[in-house]
């Protein structure tokens, strides 16, 4: 039992395909959105605990970096959500052709982008 | 294998939840950049809110739940390292969901 054998999905032994690629990073987006839930519940305490402990989360919200941080939680969002469709319709056994996937996963992409943007600049 | 059965379904259910409040919060989110304490504090004040916010946080993590332990399932080798790790996953998610319901229960009560 204690062979040293590469764990299903054999990630080590494929040849590394786009469509590999997004599913690693759905699930890297995964695990960062994951901390994020977290990261919200904390960020509703601080607010019903109220206005002196909700300061102490505005002083990192006020940093520069934490805009840098929350444009990446927001393409993360929207990259985890749309490619999150796909697996929805491929759950049902649609869009499974290989052309589609590839042409899909391009959307996803630029989806992800787009809406990043639009939200960054209407803010 | 019927377990992993329903858990495969609820992961597609919470995923199919999450796609409109997903929408909806980060448009909130952008109102909330120009938004001072009172205001976002009158926002969790709205029954309408706190429920979608409620449900919201209670799916998303629920849905990393999941997620979490199909990716821990996938990687890890180790039965006990395996087990600690979703025992870790469990205890940060149902704290959390904990934490978040006290503190809308406490905000929507006037």
């Amino acid at each position: 039992m204690s062979l040293n054998r590469p764990l299903s999905p054999h990630l080590s032994i494929h040849k590394k395909v786009l469509t590999a690629a997004f599913s690693i990073f759905h699930r890297f987006t995964g695990i960062c959105l994951s901390l994020g839930a977290v990261l919200l519940s904390i960020w509703v305490i601080l607010i019903a605990l109220g206005p002196s402990y909700y300061s102490k989360f505005q002083v990192i919200s006020s940093l520069s970096v934490f805009k840098v941080f929350l444009f990446f939680w927001t393409l993360t969002i929207f990259y985890h959500l749309y490619n999150g469709i796909r697996y929805l319709f491929w759950s049902y056994g649609k869009m499974m052709e290989l052309s589609i996937v590839y042409r899909s996963g391009y959307v996803v992409i630029i989806l992800s982008i787009l809406s990043t943007v639009l939200i960054w600049i209407s803010i | 294998m019927k377990n992993y059965a329903i858990k495969w379904i609820l992961q597609r259910i919470t995923a199919a939840i999450l796609i409109p409040l997903t929408f909806w919060f980060v448009y909130q989110c952008v109102l909330f950049s120009s938004y001072e304490y009172d205001q976002i504090r009158a926002f969790f004040f709205s029954k309408l809110n706190a429920s979608l916010y409620f449900v919201l946080i209670i799916a998303m993590l629920y849905h990393a739940k999941l997620g979490n332990e199909t990716i821990v399932e996938d990687y890890i080798k180790s039965h006990k390292i395996k087990k600690i790790t979703k025992l870790f996953i469990s205890t940060l998610v149902y704290i959390s969901m904990i934490i978040t319901t006290i503190s809308l229960l406490y905000m929507v009560s006037p």
